[in-house]
């Protein structure tokens, strides 16, 4: 993940957006985001689908707006749940984003002792 | 991949009439069917079908990725992926030996059903136990099964897929000892269990580089749900054969980090085909601290604890790590002084340790109860081939 702060660089931004919003292997979205951050805004890029990045939004928002009504309910707790449940279903996305990213090494992991594999320690 | 044959009706066994040529059915595949007819002698007939060997893992980290999952089926070999071909989303891991299944597959409500009604998915309410239980009966028994799909992202129940009954099925999950039928399915069990201040710290690791969440979301998350937690999957802890308690450390006062766990390894005494791992000597209580002369470690060190306790008025044996592993060699002078690990070779829990030393928890007591409770599974399937190949001789010599 990584996070530069540029104060007002917003032509760049536009520019490393276009390039970076490039759909992934699979199918899904690196996300850039705008965060407000001390000294300016920082750009960060999530790994997460952006489906899912914005169902966990949507999730949370939902689930303050439940629990403002009344703290103790059923329904309050089954909003917080869904909350977790998204949360750790774009957790495994954002993982398996990570593992699926090289073939080699994805190769490698499952035939070690095939040429293209082999390391040698001296 | 061994094949496996579709029973409509439930695998059973029968006497048959003799026939008037005695022979006998070799082995098919995975089903080891013995039956054999003699000639003008009553006939026998030894069913002693290979049936599955059920595993049994409580844990809240969601399905079938976790981490525990793929050290077990490691050491089984191979690695576990989902089923090709099928539902992109689906939860199930199969590899060479082993599938395994995520519990939230029986969900009988789904997402928008749990809203109307008000209900956690930690309540038995969204879950259909009766068909739990079928289908972990059926594909124990030898027979496949449509089970159903979860789909975590879209948070529907998706078309059924095909489970077709492996040598060791993992069902893991919520709630796989809740329902005391399903609990005599299994052949072994473990719960994982997370204290709320590692489970925080670690859920702020997950949580916090996603939009939205921020450290009152986090905690408001852990708090509505520690209700449900408490009353439904919490008390399966007594039923467990082993637990994994993790706990922060005791080494560094205040730690919040979560990086230097007290990880204990909670054994219960008396099971079946599991003998519990000790140090030195086996019932007696030990304190251990191996750095010192022979073997420098840096801060904060590793401390081990070993003795009988009681749990849930359970007899059970602890084995306690707190601190963390940061050479090869701190790990290899541990495991050369842990006893009745169940290794097949000096050094293999170590190496186990390595080729996953990317995995998080590899430096410290999860990783290594993990892998030794991934071993112990092993010792145990092993002893249930061996039990069943000289049941099977011995009732061939009748």
């Amino acid at each position: 993940m990584a996070a530069t702060s540029f104060p007002g660089a917003v032509k760049g931004l536009v520019s490393a957006k276009a390039r970076l919003s490039e759909p992934l292997r699979g199918g899904s979205r690196s996300l850039l985001v705008l965060y407000p951050r001390r000294g300016g805004m920082a750009l960060v890029a999530s790994a997460t689908p952006l489906e899912l990045s914005e169902k966990v939004a949507e999730s949370i928002k939902n689930a303050e707006e439940t629990c403002a009504g009344d703290a103790a309910s059923g329904e309050c707790a089954a909003a917080w749940d869904e909350v977790e449940e998204l949360s750790a279903a774009a957790s495994h996305a954002r993982d398996k984003l990570k593992a699926n990213s090289d073939p080699l090494d994805n190769y490698c992991n499952d035939n070690p002792e095939t040429d293209e594999c082999r390391t040698y320690d001296d | 991949m061994a094949s496996c044959t579709i029973h409509t009706a439930p695998y059973s066994c029968s006497i048959s009439r003799p026939a008037a040529k005695a022979f006998s059915l070799g082995f098919h595949q995975r089903h080891q069917q013995l039956i054999f007819f003699g000639s003008g002698r009553r006939s026998a007939v030894v069913c002693s079908a290979e049936k599955t060997v059920v595993i049994g893992l409580a844990a809240d980290s969601g399905c079938g990725k976790s981490t525990f999952m793929r050290r077990l089926t490691s050491v089984f070999g191979g690695a576990a992926e989902p089923p090709r071909g099928g539902n992109p989303d689906s939860n199930t891991l199969i590899s060479d030996t082993t599938t395994v299944i995520c519990l939230d597959d029986y969900h009988s409500l789904d997402r928008t059903g749990r809203k109307e009604k008000g209900v956690t998915a930690l309540d038995p309410r969204a879950n259909d136990f009766d068909l739990m239980y079928e289908q972990v009966k059926a594909i124990k028994d030898g027979v496949a099964v449509e089970k159903p799909i979860y789909n975590h992202v879209t948070g529907l129940l998706d078309p059924p897929e095909l489970i077709k009954p492996p040598k060791i099925l993992v069902i893991e999950g919520l709630h796989p000892m809740y329902d005391s039928r399903v609990r005599d399915l299994l052949d072994f069990s473990i719960y994982l269990d997370i204290s709320n201040e590692v489970k925080f710290a670690w859920k702020i690791q997950r949580d916090m580089a996603e939009r939205g969440h921020s450290l009152e979301s986090i905690k408001a998350s852990i708090e509505a749900r520690k209700p449900d937690f408490d009353a439904y999957i919490d008390p399966q802890k007594q039923y467990a054969d082993a637990v994994i308690e993790v706990l922060p450390t005791q080494l560094i006062p205040d730690d919040d980090e979560g990086k230097v766990l007290r990880v204990r390894l909670i054994m219960k005494e008396g099971v079946k085909r599991f003998a519990p791992i000790y140090l030195f000597d086996e019932g007696s209580t030990i304190s251990w601290i191996p750095c010192g002369r022979k073997l420098t470690c840096s801060y904060p060190g590793i401390k081990f604890f070993y003795g009988p306790e009681t749990y849930f008025s359970n007899e059970v044996s602890v084995v306690e790590m707190d601190g963390k592993f940061d050479r090869l060699d701190e790990l290899i002078y541990v495991e050369s002084h842990l006893s009745n690990l169940s290794t097949k070779f000096y050094g293999e829990v170590t190496q186990q340790m390595l080729k996953h030393s990317d995995f998080p928890g590899s430096n410290n007591g999860t990783g290594l109860f993990q892998t030794i409770v991934g071993l112990k599974i092993r010792d145990l399937y092993e002893q249930i081939v061996a039990e069943r190949a000289a049941a099977s001789a011995a009732a061939a010599k009748v």
